[in-house]
C-alpha cells in the first residue's frame, strides 16, 4: 500500500508554510539567509538561520504554550500547519504521530545543564528537563491537536528523517492508524554552532551552499521543522502524490533503487564530509538545500519540495549561489515533459543512505490541492 | 478474523543491576532481595541520597572497553553479542541475511556532556572528543556497525517505552517481510545530568523503591541493556532452534494529557493495550500475567492499577523495577526479556519493594512468587509525554 501525502506544513529559516517555500521554487529564490549568533556566546560559532514561531499564538491560548520550549514550538506550527494544509484543522483522535529529531532539544538541554552548573544539583529545573526529553515535541503535537494515535520518536542525526517515514508508512500498512502526522524538527543552539565550526576548519567563507563542489565547508546551519499528514491511498481525494516507497541500506553493501522516470534530489548539504553519491547518469540530479539550509532533517524539506515537484509536474530551477546562472544539471524546466516521480536520497559519511520514492497522482492536480486554512 | 503470524523469538540476552547475563537476571528476579546503593560512578549534592541500581564496576570494565563508544552503546552491543549467541546466530551469517536493528534509548540519545559543557561555558576551547563518541553512539547504529548488518536500522527514543516500541517496531518488520532477523530492545546508562533531573521532578525514592506499595515514594534509577531477537516462525523451524517466546502483538497510544503525568483514567494505555489484545480474540482467557510498568511513583502505580483492574481483573501482575531500577530506554525490553522467562519457567516472582497494600488501589501486585495458568503475557510501559506500550508474548514451544 502507497501513502498519500494530504498536508504539508514546514517552518524555516526561509519562512513559514508550504505556500512560502512554493514561492520560493516558483520565484528561484532567494536563499536562506543567516543572521551572527546572538550576543554572550561565548565561543561563537556559525551563523544560523532562525525561524520564527510567534503566529503559534493564533492558534493556542498563550497559556498552553507557556512552558513550551522552541524546540517544540517550531514542531508544533509545522503539524498543525500540515493538518491545516489538508483541510483537516481538527484531525483524528486516532491519528499517529511520528518525529523525527537529529540532536533533539539542544538548547533545552542545555539550558537545564545551566541550572545545575549555576545553581547546584538540587537547582536543576524540573521544567526545562521534561522539555529536554527527545519525545517532548511528539508529546505536545498529540496534546495540542488531539492525535491520540501511536506516537513514536526517532533519533539517527541525519538518516532521522527517512526512519520516522518509514514508520509512518509501516503504521498505515497495519492498520495501526487511519493517518499518520510524521515530520522532522531540529533547532539550532550556540553548543552545536561552535562545534560546527570546530569541525569544519576548511570554511569558505566567500561562498555558501555548493553542494556539488566537493571539498570545502559551505554549508549554512539552519533550524526548522516539516510534517506531512499521511492517509492510505485509497482515501483522499485530493493531495500532493503519494509515498512509493521508504528504502534504507548501507553503501557500498547495498545498492539505492532510482526508478528510471525519476528526479533525484540529492540533499547534499554543503558539509564538507557530506557524501557524494555515485549517481546513474541518466538521472536529472537536483539540490534545493540553498532554500532551507543544513540541518539534520534537511530530508524532510527536500520530502516536501518533491512533493511540490510532483503535484505540479515540473522542476524549478536553482540559482547558482555566485551569481543568477540558472543550473539544475543544464535541464531548462519549462521545457521538459511531466515529471511523474521523484526521489529524496541521503547518504551520511559512513554510508548508510535513505531513499524515499514519490510519485505523482493523475487525479492531483494543481487544481485539487486542498485549501486549508493555509494561515502563515 | 486469522491471526497475524507469530514472530518468534530465538534469542534473548540481558545485562542490569540484576546480573551481567539473562540467566543471572532471571535468577536475581527469583532469588535475592534488591541493594540499591547511592551512585558510585558520579557524585551529586542533594540534602537526601536516592539510591540507584548500578551494573557492577567489573562487568561494566569488561564491556566497556572502547573508549570512543558510550556505556549505553557498549550495554546494547553486549545485549545484542548475548542474544546472538543465544539465537545461534555468527556474525558471518548474520550477515548475509537482511538484519534489522531497532533500539531504544533515552540517554543514548542526549547530547550532554557536562565536562564538555562546563569548559565550553568557560570560554576555554572544550576538547571534542566527548561530541565525536556522542556522534559514534547512536545505540543501533553501533550494533550494526559492530556486526557489520546492512537492513534497516532505527533508534527509537520515545521515553520509558523506547525499548517496549523497538520491540513492537521489529515484530512488525518481521511480519512485513522488511527484514529477515531483528535485533531489538533498549539501552541506557546511569547519567548524573538524568539523576538530577528526576530528582527535579521529585520522583525518586530516598529508599529502595516500593512499587504498588501503599508508601510508595518514587522511583529509583537503573541501567542496563536487553536485546531480543526476531525471525519469522518458518525461518525459525527451518534453523530448528527452539523458540524463547514469540512476539504476538504490539500496541502504542499516546495519552495526550500531559507531559509528566499520565492520565489518570489510563485512556492511552487502555487504547495501546486494547490493539494489542485485539491482534488475536482470544487472548483474554490465555494471558497469565501482566509485568506492569510499575516504576513505584504514585501516578503510574494508580494508572496502571486502575486499568488492569478494568481490563484484566483478577489476572495477576508484577513489578521487576524493586529488582532492577528504572531503565528508562531499556526498561521496557528488559521487562519483555523478563516476562518471556516466566513465561518459560511457569513462574512469576513476587515484587520487590511491595508489602503493604495500598486501600486507595483497586489491584495489587504478586507478593511473593506464584505459579501460572495460561501461555500469554503482557507487558506494559508508560512514559514521559503520556506515551504507552504494550506487548503481548508467547511462551516458547508451539508457536499456536
Amino acid at each position: 500500500m502507497k501513502a498519500v501525502i494530504r498536508g504539508i506544513g514546514v517552518v524555516g529559516g526561509f519562512g513559514t508554510g508550504i505556500s512560502t517555500l512554493e514561492k520560493i521554487l516558483m520565484d528561484h529564490g532567494p536563499f536562506i539567509e543567516s543572521f551572527a549568533v546572538p550576543d554572550g556566546q561565548p565561543l561563537g560559532g556559525e551563523p544560523y538561520a532562525p525561524v520564527d514561531t510567534r503566529n503559534l499564538k493564533e492558534r493556542f491560548s498563550p497559556r498552553s504554550l507557556r512552558r513550551m520550549d522552541h524546540l517544540s514550538r517550531t514542531a508544533l506550527l509545522a503539524a498543525a500547519l500540515a493538518l491545516e494544509d489538508a483541510a483537516d484543522p481538527g484531525g483524528n483522535a486516532d491519528t499517529g504521530v511520528a518525529v523525527a529529531s537529529g540532536y533533539g532539544a539542544v538548547r533545552t538541554t542545555f539550558a537545564f545543564l545551566d541550572t545545575i552548573l549555576e545553581a547546584g544539583d538540587a537547582g536543576a529545573s524540573p521544567t526545562l528537563f521534561s522539555n529536554s526529553v527527545l519525545n517532548a515535541p511528539a508529546a505536545h503535537i498529540s496534546m495540542h491537536l488531539g492525535a491520540r494515535g501511536p506516537n513514536l520518536t526517532v533519533s539517527r542525526f541525519e538518516m532521522s528523517f527517512s526512519d520516522a517515514l518509514s514508520i509512518a508508512v509501516q503504521w498505515l500498512e497495519e492498520g495501526r492508524a487511519p493517518s499518520v502526522l510524521v515530520g522532522g524538527v531540529d533547532e539550532w543552539c550556540p553548543v552545536l554552532g561552535h562545534c560546527h565550526h570546530r569541525f569544519s576548519k576548511t570554511r569558505d567563507a566567500a561562498a555558501f551552499l555548493s553542494p556539488f563542489c566537493t571539498g570545502l565547508e559551505r554549508a549554512r546551519i539552519a533550524e526548522g521543522a516539516v510534517f506531512f499528514l499521511l492517509s492510505p491511498e485509497m482515501e483522499p481525494a485530493s493531495g500532493y502524490g503519494v509515498v512509493e516507497s521508504v528504502e534504507s541500506g548501507r553503501l557500498p553493501r547495498d545498492t539505492p533503487t532510482f526508478p528510471k522516470d525519476a528526479v533525484i534530489l540529492t540533499g547534499i548539504d554543503s558539509h564538507r564530509d557530506s557524501a557524494r553519491p555515485r549517481l546513474p547518469g541518466d538521472h536529472r540530479v537536483v539540490d534545493y538545500t540553498g532554500y532551507y539550509g543544513t540541518l539534520p532533517v534537511g530530508m524532510g524539506f527536500d520530502m516536501a519540495i518533491a512533493s511540490v515537484i510532483v503535484r505540479r509536474g515540473r522542476l524549478f530551477s536553482v540559482p547558482d549561489s555566485t551569481g543568477g546562472e540558472t543550473v539544475v544539471d543544464g535541464f531548462q524546466t519549462e521545457k521538459a515533459p511531466k515529471i511523474r516521480r521523484a526521489c529524496c536520497l541521503n547518504i551520511t559519511p559512513s554510508g548508510a543512505y535513505g531513499l524515499i520514492t514519490l510519485a505523482s497522482r493523475p487525479d492531483f492536480s494543481e487544481n485539487s490541492r486542498p485549501q486549508g486554512l493555509m494561515k502563515s | 478474523m486469522k491471526a497475524p503470524a507469530p514472530v518468534a523469538v530465538t534469542g534473548m540476552g540481558c545485562i542490569c543491576a540484576a546480573g551481567k547475563d539473562f540467566p543471572t537476571c532471571v535468577q536475581t528476579l527469583f532469588s535475592k532481595d534488591p541493594d540499591p546503593k547511592p551512585p558510585s560512578r558520579f557524585t551529586a549534592r542533594h540534602p537526601e541520597t536516592h539510591p540507584v541500581f548500578e551494573i557492577e564496576a567489573s562487568i561494566l570494565t569488561h564491556l566497556h572497553s572502547r573508549e570512543d563508544l558510550s556505556i549505553t552503546a557498549a550495554l546494547g552491543v553486549a545485549a545484542a553479542r548475548q542474544a546472538l549467541e543465544d539465537a545461534g546466530w555468527d556474525p558471518e551469517a548474520l550477515s548475509r541475511v537482511r538484519t534489522g536493528v531497532c533500539m531504544g534509548t533515552t540517554v543514548g540519545s542526549t547530547m550532554n556532556d557536562e565536562a564538555f559543557y562546563r569548559t565550553y561555558r568557560s570560554g576555554t576551547l572544550p576538547d571534542l572528543f566527548p561530541v565525536r563518541r556522542f556522534l559514534s553512539s547512536n545505540p543501533a547504529e553501533a550494533v550494526a556497525r559492530t556486526f557489520d548488518l546492512s537492513g534497516p536500522c532505527l533508534t527509537l527514543s520515545n521515553a520509558c517505552c523506547s525499548g517496549a516500541d523497538a520491540i513492537g517496531t521489529a515484530m512488525s518488520w518481521i511480519r512485513g517481510g522488511i527484514c529477515d532477523v531483528a535485533i531489538a530492545g533498549g539501552a541506557d546508562e546511569l547519567s548524573r545530568v538524568t539523576y538530577n533531573g528526576f530528582i527535579a521532578l521529585m520522583i525518586t525514592d530516598t529508599r529502595p523503591c516500593r512499587p504498588f506499595d501503599r508508601d510508595r515514594n518514587g522511583l529509583n534509577l537503573g541501567e542496563g541493556a536487553a536485546v531480543m531477537i526476531l525471525e519469522p516462525e518458518t525461518s525459525r523451524r527451518v534453523r530448528k532452534r527452539a523458540p524463547r517466546a514469540f512476539v504476538l502483538g504490539y500496541g502504542s497510544a499516546a495519552d495526550g494529557y500531559h507531559l509528566t503525568a499520565p492520565d489518570p483514567d489510563g485512556a492511552g494505555l487502555r487504547r495501546a493495550a486494547g490493539h494489542t489484545l485485539s491482534a488475536d480474540g482470544k487472548t483474554l482467557s490465555r494471558i497469565a500475567f501482566v509485568a506492569a510498568h510499575g516504576t513505584g511513583t504514585k501516578d503510574n502505580d494508580a494508572v496502571e492499577a486502575r486499568v488492569l483492574d478494568a481490563l484484566l481483573p483478577g489476572i495477576p501482575f508484577f513489578s521487576t523495577k524493586g529488582h532492577t531500577g528504572h531503565t528508562l530506554g531499556a526498561a521496557g525490553a528488559i521487562q519483555a526479556v523478563l516476562a518471556a522467562a516466566c513465561l518459560n519457567r511457569g513462574t512469576i516472582p513476587g515484587s520487590a519493594g511491595f508489602f503493604t497494600p495500598d486501600p486507595q488501589l483497586p489491584a495489587h501486585p504478586t507478593r511473593h512468587p506464584q505459579k501460572i495458568r495460561g501461555d500469554l503475557a503482557l507487558s506494559e510501559s508508560l512514559g514521559f509525554g503520556g506515551a504507552n506500550a504494550v506487548l503481548l508474548l508467547k511462551r516458547g514451544g508451539d508457536s499456536s
